[in-house]
């Protein structure tokens, strides 16, 4: 029932301000924004243009101080931030999958059993089933011979990968990713990328993802620039970014 | 290494506490069943020689279930060969076959003697050097030796149990009795009651009865003794010192929560980032909880694992100590269910109890805060989780800023040390908690020793002299002063007398026995603490200055009251002139001039007892002094009983009170030992907060030595705050150990004193542990490559 | 196309304040193992403000903490000030470090228990540098300079994330050393601040300090007197990344290692008028003349060509022979880095938007030259 029309994330006029003992510091001025199901969106900007506070306030993460996020998904319209913690968790848990850039993998916890913990947590898979749904997950991203691997004995990108299977464990409409590719190199990169498109195109995920990192334009759908807490320019597919470097 | 000193906290209070408490209920259980095992006698009756007739009537008295006669005498023996002559007092059995009360246990070769074989209790062999087998030597009255082998080794858990100070036993058969020139008369009667042997009253009835029957049938008794079957003698003083260390157990268990609650909020702090992915995931604040509270089971389930069986060890060698040390066996070893179930709820409900707060602030933990890390790459302007300036930071700094206007500047890596020391207040609070206790004990414990010598030392005071000579018949004063001060050394010679009589009731019942002694009025041999009235003066007449001990027939007394006592088979009634202190075990005591008794006994200017004064008062000097006399009386014909050392038997109760300070040093060994604990994982987990710290003094150019240096300051800033802490709290802690120590071993409060030993002891050992316990942190610290701490981001 | 600032300090003048030789910096985890760093080779003379640039991932922190000596490198050298700095222990390190470098943290780094004064103090406490009752005075002084007087007192979490990257400034400036490495130095302030910031290194940069800072900011690299790219774990040819930067830098890395070292003795000619050319070139260090020859044989100087501009383009993108005589300038030997034909279409090929750039360059050249000739009357570039 999500037409086009209907955008999945609306935000509007979303302002994030952090009181510091320096005074008050403005992340986010005034954002709003929406994103249609399928899209594959980036928001860029460099350190400190708040990217990161945007995604926050969009998997209710954290507080807005001002303006209201919506999210319309598996039939529900949920006002992110009229949530209370608990509920909020397991409606993230249930609709939004997250992805870092450090990974956050459980260090004690398997290949496999980092992802049954969000099926386990929400409670919407059978033990059984969600074991099983673990390991076709797996195979998705292509680390089912690891299943019973610690994270710490796989490569980054390989952990990446497991962070991205994890954060479809429960099946959710949404992929928010921060940096994704911030701690890899070109190559692996690239292969996330992969997965990345292959979701969008073939599972008609949506995913949202913060970079620095202009020359990966190309691959979004649809990018935003951000700049010191505000949407400055928007774009589809352009090569613009990566001829402000000839300056 | 966190979960290794969470398991190890709980563990180091389950330990304890199982020790304790299984000592407890196994002392507490043998030491009575061990003693009722072996027909203790319920009624013992020292008397003027009998003969079997006497017996025999004893045996027809209705109530009395069994009852034996032996003879018992003091007599010295020595190894051949050595010089060392040890007291002791040999029991003349008729029939060791027929031993029905107060039963021998054979503990090495044979269990019964024959005709001129002696066996001896297990007790003598710390005095006599002999194997079974061996020959000794002993000393007759008339000066002649004769010698018999040590055929075996029993254990008698009755006859001595309530005397800590009484002469160890050896057994011959009353066959022997004419080879050593004793006549084949008895002295002593022990019976036992066929019912009621655990109601006192009835037993002393009974002994009352049993008493006037003899005496009317012409017997002489001197001092008669009641106990119930399955009281210990000394049941009452074991368990308050068992309650000591039940309470210091106690407060281990506290101690080492605190330090789980510690250990677990950093554990916690570490996990924050886990926290947040599974919240972020989806998890929610119950799961969390859920979660720690079944890994806190874990540990505790862990700790039960190791600390349970090892408990259980401690508490049976800790049993048998003291088992040992006051003469009883116990029933084997075993598992005891309550010191179990003790263990069981300890190991798992304190951990629980200590971490509930961690946990619960654990699970509140938001996902923005878990992963601030990541977000803190990201925004400007974000304050870092560890929150705003604090009132006290404010504080602290004002306080550098003043002193360096006045020109005072502390060298900045100090001030890193000062401020560390109190940045984790909550933390700190805890492991000075712990350290304090540890102290205030340690120091406490010394105090507590202090105070129980100079106890001893006041009781001294009724000691002074150097030497004591015992005769059995009464010499002229002017006789033995003339023997005496021909040895050189002897300065002075006092003649005491002795009465023993009996303290009697308003309607004439025996309450106690009351030994009264009698020294000159003017004796300067005897520096009595009066509690109330007066000492003894020449010209009182039926008056005496009586013990505190009297409080327990008379809790109201005051001088000028009369009492009713039995003096010399006579009723009479006495004034009560004074009130003194003194060891209320030793019975009930009084003294009254020798000016006065003298006369009453009949022996004016004669006396069995002299008090002598030597040139020098040192244990070595009393004790050769002690010999000589010894050789030079007997050679002119006196006969003398014994002579000893006047601090002699101070000395063996010395002993016995060292045995419990050491114990008390023990536990407070214990709790330093988890305050120590506490410390170095509280310095552990500073250091590993502060690893990127440390990363940035290394690179602006802190070399090992100054990074060792700031964490080992700050361990011991903490050291030194505990100290001054606990040498605060050492003041009630050395009031309230005084008084539980005094009231079981004296059965009287006494006065405190303190000694600076203890104070400077613990600041030494305070700052050696804290210094010790932050090396450990403080090398690690300094190993860390800056790599690694900036890769801790 | 020319860099505005691409001119490098004198390589000869002076000794190199840092040396690396041959580093190699290889990771072992459970993973495997994994090479950062692949045989670097850099040296920076003093006096530089040398940007480090590159992806995240491509080594450029661990590059950084080679010559901080924080971390170790698996094998070659790294010589600072004549110091081989890993022949120290940890310890004696540290202490090098406090009095020969200071070093400025993305997240600023500061002692949170010390007033900004203080952790200014630290560093001279540490190396014990200068008196101790003159270092209150010295820190004030350094506090003045990055304009946080008034702050001295106050604890870093009092003060706002910019100031807490002065004071760190300040901090490094304590012990007076030589030479400051920066990793991100702006990465995690507002732009403000980060102008604030930046404009506090210029300043420093222009007292003579050596600096050393790494960034992913490109519009900080342009303010910087040299420019280090490294791309996977290797160092991307100056000269490459100067005269093709619309290159990416995988492709800027391929470029490096197919292109080779050429050098010419004075006035030697390199390309002939008329000549078949095959060859891209790119010019390391030393000038480049072009030529053309005139029908009476007298040569006019149509352009002069120095450090990091290239020449070639022309004939290899349109096909065709040489319009001019090209060759080593007067003054000394040229350094040239030259790149055969195939490698350089492939590149081009591959980066559209270079192609474009070279395309307006050769159009934008050739109409120069044209213009010349028109002047000269001369036929130019054939």
């Amino acid at each position: 029932m999500d037409t086009p029309s209907t955008p999945l994330v609306e935000m509007q006029d979303v302002v994030k301000v952090y009181s510091t003992a320096a005074g008050d510091f403005a992340a986010l001025r005034g954002v709003s924004l929406r994103v249609q199901p399928g899209e594959f969106l980036g928001i860029i900007g460099k350190s400190g243009a708040g990217k990161s506070t945007l995604l926050n306030m969009i998997s209710g993460v954290d507080d807005l101080t001002g303006g209201r996020v919506t999210v319309r998904a598996d039939g529900r319209e949920v006002d992110v931030h009229a949530l209370d913690e608990n509920d909020l968790a397991l409606w993230r848990g249930q609709t939004m999958g997250v992805i870092y850039q450090s990974f956050q993998l459980l260090p004690m916890l398997t290949l496999v059993e980092n992802i049954t913990l969000p099926m386990d947590l929400c409670g919407l898979y059978q033990p059984r089933q969600s074991r099983q749904r673990a390991l076709e997950l797996l195979e998705l991203v292509e680390l089912e011979e690891h299943a019973n691997k610690l994270p710490a004995f796989i490569s980054g990108g390989q952990q990446q990968r497991v962070a991205i299977a994890r954060a479809l464990a429960n099946d959710p409409a949404i992929l928010i990713a921060d940096e994704p590719t911030g701690s890899l190199d070109s190559v692996t990169a690239d292969h996330i990328f992969d997965v990345f498109r292959r979701l969008v195109e073939e599972q008609g995920k949506t995913i949202i993802m913060v970079t620095h990192d202009n020359s990966l334009i190309p691959r979004f759908t649809r990018h935003l620039q951000l700049a010191d807490g505000e949407i400055v320019s928007e774009g589809t597919l352009t090569i613009t970014g990566a001829g402000r470097r000839s300056r | 290494m966190r979960t290794a000193l969470v398991v190890l906290s709980i563990a180091v209070g389950v330990f304890s506490i199982g020790v304790i408490s299984g000592a407890y209920a196994i002392i507490s259980n043998d030491m009575s069943a061990s003693y009722a095992a072996n027909a203790p006698s319920n009624i013992e009756l020292r008397m003027a020689d009998f003969d079997e007739s006497v017996l025999e009537t004893v045996r027809n008295t209705n109530g009395i279930a069994e009852a034996e006669a032996r003879r018992v005498f003091s007599i010295r023996v020595r190894a051949p060969g050595t010089n060392r002559w040890t007291a002791l007092d040999l029991v003349a059995f008729d029939d060791f076959e027929a031993n029905r009360v107060n039963l021998l246990i054979p503990v090495e070769g044979q269990g019964a003697p024959g005709k001129r074989q002696v066996v001896l209790e297990r007790d003598a062999l710390t005095r006599v050097d002999v194997e079974v087998g061996g020959l000794l030597e002993f000393e007759l009255p008339d000066g002649s030796i004769k010698s018999m082998p040590m055929v075996g080794v029993v254990q008698d858990t009755a006859m001595g149990a309530g005397d800590f100070l009484a002469a160890p036993y050896a057994y011959i058969t009353t066959s022997t009795l004419q080879y050593l020139h004793e006549p084949q008369d008895f002295n002593r009667i022990y019976a036992t009651v066929s019912d009621g042997g655990d109601d006192i009253l009835h037993i002393r009835d009974l002994g009352a009865g049993l008493k006037d029957r003899l005496e009317k049938g012409g017997a002489y008794v001197v001092r008669s003794r009641f106990s119930e079957t399955h009281t210990h003698p000394l049941a009452d003083t074991t368990n308050a010192i068992l309650g000591i260390l039940m309470a210091l157990g106690i407060l281990i268990v506290f101690l080492s929560s605190s330090l789980i609650a510690n250990t677990l909020a950093a554990l916690l702090q570490q996990h924050t980032r886990h926290i947040g992915i599974i919240k972020l995931v989806g998890g929610r604040g119950r799961q969390v909880l859920a979660m720690y509270l079944a890994l806190i089971m874990a540990f505790g389930a862990l700790a039960l694992l190791v600390a349970v069986p090892l408990g259980g060890q401690g508490a049976y060698g800790l049993a048998a100590f003291i088992a040992g040390e006051l003469n009883f066996t116990l029933l084997g070893y075993r598992i005891v269910p309550t010191a179990l179930l003790i263990q069981v709820l300890v190991g798992l409900l304190v951990p629980l109890i200590a971490g509930l707060v961690p946990v619960i602030n654990g699970s509140r933990v938001t996902v923005l805060k878990a992963i601030s890390g990541e977000a803190a790459r990201d925004e400007g302007g974000r304050p870092k989780v560890e929150g705003r300036v604090s009132r006290f930071d404010r504080f602290q700094t004002r306080v550098t800023v003043a002193l360096a206007r006045r020109g005072i500047h502390i060298p900045r890596p100090l001030v890193i040390s000062l401020r560390n020391t109190f940045r984790r207040r909550g933390r700190l609070i805890l492991t000075l908690f712990t350290l304090t206790m540890g102290g205030a004990i340690f120091i406490a414990v010394f105090n507590v020793r202090v105070t129980l010598h100079d106890y001893i030392g006041a009781i001294s005071r009724y000691f002074v002299s150097d030497v004591s000579l015992d005769f059995e018949a009464p010499y002229r004063l002017s006789e033995m002063e003339q023997a005496v001060m021909k040895v050189e050394g002897v300065t002075r010679v006092e003649g005491w007398q002795f009465v023993s009589g009996e303290l009697l009731d308003e309607t004439g019942m025996v309450l106690e026995n009351l030994n009264v002694f009698a020294p000159p009025a003017k004796s300067e041999l005897i520096e009595p603490i009066l509690v109330a009235g007066r000492w003894i003066e020449p010209g009182d007449v039926r008056k005496f200055a009586v013990s505190e001990a009297i409080f327990k027939y008379y809790p109201d007394l005051q001088p000028g009251d009369r009492l009713k006592i039995r003096v010399l088979g006579k009723d009479e009634t006495w004034e009560v002139i004074g009130i003194f202190k003194f060891v209320d075990r030793e019975g009930l005591l009084a003294y009254a001039p020798y000016e006065y008794v003298s006369r009453l006994t009949n022996y004016a200017n004669r006396a069995f007892m002299f008090r002598l004064v030597t040139v020098q008062h040192d244990r070595a000097y009393q004790d050769a002094k002690a010999e000589e006399l010894d050789a030079v009386l007997r050679e002119r014909g006196f006969k003398l009983l014994s002579a000893e050392a006047g601090s002699a038997s101070l000395d063996t109760a010395v002993e016995s009170l060292d045995t419990l300070v050491v114990f008390l040093l023990i536990m407070a060994v214990l709790t330093a030992t988890v305050g120590s604990m506490g410390l170095t994982g509280t310095m552990g987990m500073n250091v590993l907060e502060r690893t990127r710290e440390i990363g940035i003094t290394r690179a602006i150019g802190a070399t090992d030595r100054i990074i060792m240096l700031t964490v080992m300051v700050e361990g011991m800033l903490i050291g030194a705050i505990s100290w001054g802490l606990g040498a605060v709290l050492s003041v009630p802690f050395t009031m309230l150990l005084a008084r539980i120590v005094s009231l079981a071993v004296f059965e009287t409060p006494i006065d405190i004193v303190y000694t600076l030993n203890g104070y400077v002891l613990w600041l030494g050992l305070v700052l050696a542990l804290s210094a010790l316990a932050s090396v450990i942190p403080a090398r690690n610290a300094a190993r860390l490559t800056i790599r690694e701490v900036l890769a801790y981001e | 196309m020319t860099n505005r600032t691409g001119k490098p300090a004198p390589v000869t003048d002076a000794s190199p304040i840092i040396q690396i030789r041959e580093v190699v910096k290889t990771f072992k985890n459970a993973a495997g193992e994994f090479t950062v760093l692949k045989r670097v080779n850099l040296d920076i003379y003093p006096g530089q403000f040398v940007s480090i640039v590159g992806k995240s991932g491509s080594g450029k922190s661990t590059l950084l903490n080679m010559i901080t000596g924080i971390d170790h490198p698996t094998s070659g050298q790294v010589v600072i000030g004549g110091t081989d700095i890993y022949k120290m222990t940890e310890s004696r390190r540290s202490l090098w470090r406090g009095r020969n470098l200071g070093i400025i943290f993305q997240f600023f780094q500061l002692m949170p228990m010390l007033t900004l004064l203080e952790n200014v103090m630290l560093p001279m406490d540490y190396v014990n540098h200068g008196g101790f009752d003159e270092r209150p005075e010295r820190a004030m002084d350094l506090l003045k300079l990055v304009g946080l007087e008034q702050f001295a007192h106050k604890l870093p979490l009092a003060v706002s994330t910019g100031q807490q990257q002065s004071a760190a400034i300040a901090r490094a400036l304590a012990t007076d050393a030589p030479l400051l490495v920066a990793d991100e130095p702006t990465g995690n302030l507002d732009s403000r601040s980060a102008e604030h910031i930046f404009d506090l290194f210029e300043q420093l940069a222009a007292q003579g300090k050596t600096i050393v800072m790494v960034t992913h900011d490109p519009s900080l690299t342009l303010r910087t007197s040299r420019n280090v790219i490294i791309s996977d774990g290797e160092l991307i040819d100056e000269t490459v990344a100067r005269a093709l930067s619309l290159l990416t830098h995988p492709q800027m890395m391929a470029v490096t290692r197919r292109a080779e070292r050429v050098s010419f003795p004075p006035l030697r000619t390199i390309i002939r008028q008329g000549e078949h050319v095959d060859t891209f070139y790119m010019i390391i260090h030393g000038e480049v003349d072009v030529v053309l020859q005139g029908r009476k044989k007298e040569d006019a100087v149509v352009a002069r060509l120095t450090a990091g501009d290239f020449f070639g383009e022309i004939e290899l993108m349109r096909g065709g022979r040489s319009i001019a005589n090209v060759r080593a300038g007067p003054d000394g030997p040229v350094e040239l880095l030259s790149l055969p034909r195939d490698e350089f279409l492939r590149v081009v090929r591959e980066s559209p938007l270079t192609e474009e750039t070279l395309g307006r360059i050769v159009q934008h050249r050739l109409k120069e030259n044209q213009s010349a000739d028109r002047r000269r009357k001369l036929r130019l570039f054939g």
